[in-house]
């Protein structure tokens, strides 16, 4: 084998970058050291390999600098950030639902489902499991709920309840504030949730009206004791007073106003609310 | 605790391939010679090899693996173009001139340009063999190419760039010794 041919390019490139055997290696090295002429190619080969090395030590960089993060990472973050924010969202959402109240449902449009011969209440008696010092177990319920179904809610269900005032009289008044009060306080102390609603219309509204209302103060106080107490009262009436009587209501701060009480009794009962007339 | 552990990986993986995006950066600009065109490539191959996470927990895939990754990437974009562009006969013109350059830099440049003028498979094989030092059984398996055909490439590439460089070195040289030997 001629050295010629031993020491082909591809030979030397492979020695130059140091892919050879040990053996072969060593051998090379005592040839290429004897052969002026080897030298110098092996020379140039390590020349060039530098030159390619160095002349893309610092390549020229993207006007906007190179890209900062994978792309993938970033993409799967979304998507579960999307993912957590919809389940938020629908958690939120449906709590708000199931807590949302008076002014969406005052605000819906009646049902037609929802007429007087429909809305035949069924008398039943509240039945309490712990006596409160006046039982709101003796007031008469009227309400659409199948006769079966339980006043006293299980655990974790909500009562709702509608007491309607429709007089006038301070002796009348005061104790239908005090049947809410004693129910409120009954469901405070035997820990279940419930909503009250206190609809008011007709002679009635003289309870909430500013001007004319003898227990303005208690009113504020319930307000302000019981958050899930509210007074509506019926825009009809309101009307009504102004057009017949000239008389414009003033309503008591929190009083928020229906379109109509007897429309707000028949949603409600809709709704599966208790319906207690004072 | 299960969604904790997938970002704390992902996160890591992240981390340990941003370390490549440089050394990756620099091979795409030597085989393109175009800095958005590297770039792009460069977060493709690292985008892939985040997707293909079970295959970088392998010690075994080491750094070479980044860059089987990113030749894939070349020759997919190289594919999509196929219509305007022959992949094995296209050769780079370097959009920069000499006169622009000055000492180190004009060296750099020549290089460069000599690199732009070789066969695209001839420019991978030198540059992974002379930048990032791959042996030539790495290059093989990077490229998909047998080893003699990353030998033989790997020769005529340097026959070919010492035409460029060192005939045009020792022009310039003797050129310069010329200039000297007038003055004195």
């Amino acid at each position: 084998m001629s050295r010629e041919k031993k020491f082909s390019d591809e030979f030397l490139n492979a020695f130059v970058d140091d892919q050879l055997e040990t053996e072969e290696k060593g051998r090379a090295y005592l040839e290429i050291g004897q052969d002026e002429e080897l030298n110098r190619r092996v020379c140039e080969l390590r020349k060039l390999r530098e030159l390619v090395r160095l002349s893309y030590e610092n390549p020229p960089l993207p006007e906007n600098g190179l890209s900062e993060t994978v792309t993938t990472t970033r993409r799967v973050r979304f998507n579960i950030a999307a993912g957590l924010t919809l389940i938020l969202g629908v958690m939120l959402g449906w709590l708000l639902h199931s807590s949302s109240g008076f002014y969406t449902d005052a605000l819906a449009p009646p049902s037609q489902e929802t007429g007087v011969s429909q809305a035949a209440p069924d008398t039943i008696t509240v039945k309490a499991s712990k006596t409160p010092a006046r039982r709101p177990a003796e007031t008469k319920l009227a309400t659409a709920a199948p006769l079966s179904k339980p006043a006293v809610a299980p655990t974790g269900e909500q009562m709702k309840v509608l007491f309607h005032v429709s007089r006038s009289g301070k002796v009348y008044l005061k104790d239908a504030l005090d049947e809410i009060e004693e129910l409120l306080k009954f469901y405070n102390a035997t820990g279940q949730r419930a909503r009250v609603e206190v609809v008011i219309n007709s002679d009635g509204l003289e309870l909430v009206r500013a001007d004319t209302s003898a227990f303005s103060k208690r009113i504020l106080q319930l307000q302000e004791k019981y958050n899930n107490l509210t007074f509506a009262a019926c825009r009809n009436t309101i009307d009504r007073l102004k057009r017949e009587r000239g008389i414009t209501a003033k309503l008591l701060p929190g009083v928020v106003v229906i379109d109509s009480g007897m429309a707000q009794i028949m949603r409600r009962q809709h709704q599966g609310w208790a319906y207690i007339e004072v | 605790m299960d969604v904790l552990n997938f970002f704390l990986r992902s996160r890591e993986a992240g981390k340990k391939l941003e370390q490549h995006r440089l050394r990756l950066y620099r091979i795409a600009y030597a085989w393109t010679h175009n800095p958005a065109l590297a770039d792009d490539l460069t977060q493709e191959a690292l985008t892939k090899a985040l997707q293909k996470g079970g295959q970088l927990r392998n010690p075994n895939a080491g750094k070479a693996w980044l860059y089987t990754i990113l030749a894939n990437c070349h020759r997919d974009h190289f594919r999509r173009n196929r219509e305007t562009e022959e992949i094995d006969t296209t050769s780079l013109v370097h959009d920069s001139t000499p006169e622009k350059e000055s000492g180190q830099q004009e060296i750099v440049h020549t290089v460069r340009n000599a690199i732009a003028k070789l066969s695209e498979g001839q420019r991978q094989v030198v540059t992974l063999v002379d930048i990032e030092g791959f042996s030539y059984v790495e290059v093989a398996n990077i490229l998909s190419v047998p080893i003699g055909t990353v030998m033989s490439r790997l020769c005529r590439a340097r026959v070919a760039l010492k035409g460029h460089l060192l005939n045009d070195m020792a022009r310039g040289a003797a050129m310069q010794e010329a200039k000297i030997r007038r003055i004195k």
